[in-house]
């Protein structure tokens, strides 16, 4: 069976959340170097999904997809991009007898030919009536799957839903439960896993006594919420670098203007896609907190090879490697990460930064950001009004836009170089605004 | 670990939705398993006997590796993922209960005892810190607080229909409060229009194109107490961008940038750079 891949929806929501609404329906098509049919093929998958997810969203057939997933900070936790995971092709069928099966399994345990029973009982008419064979393959994949536990005995064998988890739990323990995924899914990586067990509980929780109000009484602030779309490449690229395989995928750099090129098989329809076909080694996940992204760091021909993950596609696991040439490359990499502020492997340099405190009355917020974020930099001198910092980077770019997101308060002592580059940018950002 | 199995789908989680049943994978039991034991923020959450018996439950589930393949960069120090009083308040939310609070202000001046309802709990991702998002009864207003900056919480109880007539106040009151700023992706750095777009995207936004002239636009939608934190997203993008509506910002960049330059001793002070 050939593997769904979900690269079109990925690519797809990103643009659609990155630029919400900024484009029509033919610019976002070209953009993604999709038909404009496709486009709207694609818009109807994703709404059918989205609303039998979200009861509660509004569903005219009007209602803009870029509306609906638009970030809105109070409404509601719910991380709505989840829906992306949630979007696997089931046959009708199958998704029917798999939800009967749970939920017989869910009352009692089971044995395989009581199930089979029951299915030929109660699916709707008009639906194929599955065999023995078919039972047995629906739960050996549950049994897979973790969803269901084998109850030790003779045969015939006994099956029922595994759900220690809420069953073994008193309500209180269960709001104890539900606060740590959300507070866990939230603030660590990787999160999708978690925020489909907070799913799964909420709803188990809205089951009982629970009003909305007390389901939700977390908020994240500054969250980059779209992070979780890369995540869907994670394990794939995990499972590569624990068994150090190479892996073949079609790259397109973020600076390209296209960002998917759909397959087509047809030579009529064959364009130019601006995607290069790599095959490259993994060796680390970076994930950048600044932005919210996530980083393919890897070993190519040409020696460290680095790429987003939002520019991956069709990506394919290739052979494997010899063990120890593998963990001198990673050591290598990692060795050279080790004062990259973000993934720059260049030349590592001193950089030398004084910061003013702010005035008398204050709390001191700019030393309080500096030891916050300043990863592993050391404060070296400290005054009344000001304090030297010190830290050791590859190269200046990357820690850059953090000091001059501190304004004023900053000043760049060394590299000399980096002082009027600096001084160069303050220029010309006040020519932005000296016509106020 | 496949994150697309099919039993995710969501026909199926609908209707188990309406057959009230609950479904867990492993995969889900294993990234739970890892935090509980990976985060110190586990001890904190629950009590030791309700800890115990997870981890008995997630016993036969295996740990996630993911950490020692992962590194994450530009993280700030993580000092508390969850403070002590998280859960009392937490539990003052669910009851619908008012509360009698003891907290320090910004002068170090400690209030008393002021009666108020907790509305919701808010965590900072750049600061890394839990605040209390509550309504003051007697100044009758919305309040954010430290969490480290409360001394100590009671509840205190009041009618649930009361509750719910603040809260609904609180959204009125917030809604109040929301401004919007417009700034624009200076044409040259198109290019970078993805990442300028990743930094955008913890705001409220829409964004807007200007196929003609091959602009983009972006319109943030804030609460007053945000603009500080934006202001510090447009000078981490620099040249990069430019605020074109919000006279306080374009106000605030010119102040950065002729301050800075004093610093530097490209100007002196008060002086108007000739160009």
């Amino acid at each position: 069976m050939a593997k769904e891949s979900f690269d079109k929806e990925i690519q797809f929501l990103r643009m659609l959340v990155l630029t919400s609404g900024a484009f029509s329906r033919q610019q976002f098509a070209e953009r993604l170097g999709i038909s404009v049919h496709t486009f709207d093929k694609t818009i109807r998958r994703l709404k059918d999904v989205i609303s039998s997810m979200h009861q509660h969203l509004p569903q005219e057939q009007s209602a803009e997809l870029s509306e609906t997933i638009r970030f809105s900070y109070y409404d509601s936790t719910d991380p709505l991009l989840l829906f992306l995971f949630r979007a696997k092709s089931v046959k009708e069928s199958e998704s029917q007898r798999i939800s009967l099966l749970l939920a017989a399994m869910n009352e009692q345990a089971l044995t395989t030919m009581e199930l089979l029973d029951m299915c030929c009982d109660s699916l709707p008419s008009g639906l194929p009536l599955p065999d023995e064979k078919t039972i047995r393959s629906d739960l050996k994949y549950l049994e897979e799957v973790g969803v269901i536990l084998k109850e030790p005995g003779p045969r015939p064998y006994r099956y029922r839903i595994q759900d220690d988890l809420v069953r073994s739990l008193s309500e209180e323990e269960l709001i104890d439960l539900y606060d740590f995924v959300d507070v866990m899914a939230n603030t660590q990586v990787p999160s999708v896993q978690g925020y489909l067990l907070r799913d799964g509980l909420k709803k188990h929780l809205l089951r009982g006594e629970f009003e909305q109000h007390a389901i939700e009484p977390f908020l994240y602030k500054y969250h980059y919420y779209s992070r979780i779309l890369d995540e869907a490449h994670l394990f794939t690229l995990l499972h590569a670098i624990r068994h150090r395989r190479r892996v073949r995928f079609l790259y397109f750099s973020p600076k390209s203007e296209k960002s998917y090129a759909s397959k087509n098989t047809n030579p009529l329809f064959e364009r130019d896609t601006a995607g290069k076909a790599q095959k490259t080694l993994p060796l680390k996940i970076v994930y950048d907190h600044q932005y919210g992204r996530w980083y393919l760091l890897s070993h190519g021909r040409e020696g460290i090879r680095k790429y987003r993950m939002e520019g991956i596609t069709q990506i394919e696991e290739d052979e494997s490697v010899d063990e120890a040439w593998y963990e001198e490359k990673k050591n290598e990499l990692e060795e050279k990460l080790r004062y990259s502020w973000l993934i720059d492997t260049g030349k590592p340099v001193t950089v030398r930064v004084r910061f003013y405190n702010p005035g008398d009355s204050e709390p001191n917020f700019v030393k309080e950001r500096v030891l916050l974020q300043g990863q592993w930099g050391q404060i070296v001198l400290e005054d009344e009004y000001s304090f030297i910092y010190e830290i050791t980077v590859n190269g200046t770019t990357e820690i850059k836009p953090w000091l001059r997101s501190f304004g004023s308060s900053c000043e760049v002592l060394e590299p000399i170089r980096f002082r009027r580059e600096m001084i160069a940018e303050w220029k010309e950002i006040k020519s932005y605004y000296e016509s106020v | 670990m496949n994150l697309f199995e099919k039993i995710f789908n969501h026909q199926i989680i609908s209707r188990l939705e309406d057959s009230g049943t609950f479904m867990v994978t492993s995969h889900e039991r294993t990234w739970l398993k890892t935090m509980l034991e990976h985060h110190p923020a586990a001890a904190e959450a629950f009590t030791l006997d309700t800890l115990n018996k997870l981890r008995t439950i997630l016993e036969p589930d295996p740990l996630m590796d993911t950490s020692s393949h992962l590194i994450e960069k530009a993280r700030s120090m993580e000092k508390q993922v969850y403070h002590p009083l998280l859960r009392t308040l937490r539990q003052h939310i669910l009851n619908k209960s008012g509360v009698r609070l003891t907290y320090a202000i910004k002068s170090g001046r400690v209030n008393s005892e002021q009666s108020g309802v907790p509305y919701k709990l808010e965590y900072s991702m750049v600061k890394r810190e839990w605040y209390l998002l509550w309504y003051h009864f007697r100044h009758r207003t919305f309040m954010i607080t430290r969490l480290k900056k409360i001394h100590s919480v009671r509840a205190e109880p009041i009618e649930p229909s009361m509750a719910d007539g603040i809260f609904r106040k609180i959204g009125r009151m917030l809604d109040s409060r929301k401004s919007e700023a417009v700034i624009e992706i200076v044409r040259d750095y198109n290019e970078e229009l993805s990442r300028i777009l990743y930094a955008f995207s913890s705001f409220e936004k829409d964004v807007e194109y200007d196929s003609d002239n091959d602009t983009y636009t972006v319109r943030v939608c804030l609460l007053g107490d945000e603009f500080e934190y934006l202001l510090s997203k447009i000078r981490f993008l620099g040249k990069r961008v430019r605020v074109v509506e919000g006279d306080y910002l374009k106000r605030r960049m010119l102040e950065a940038s002729t301050k800075a330059l004093e610093r530097y001793g490209v100007i002196s002070e008060g002086e108007e750079l000739s160009s």
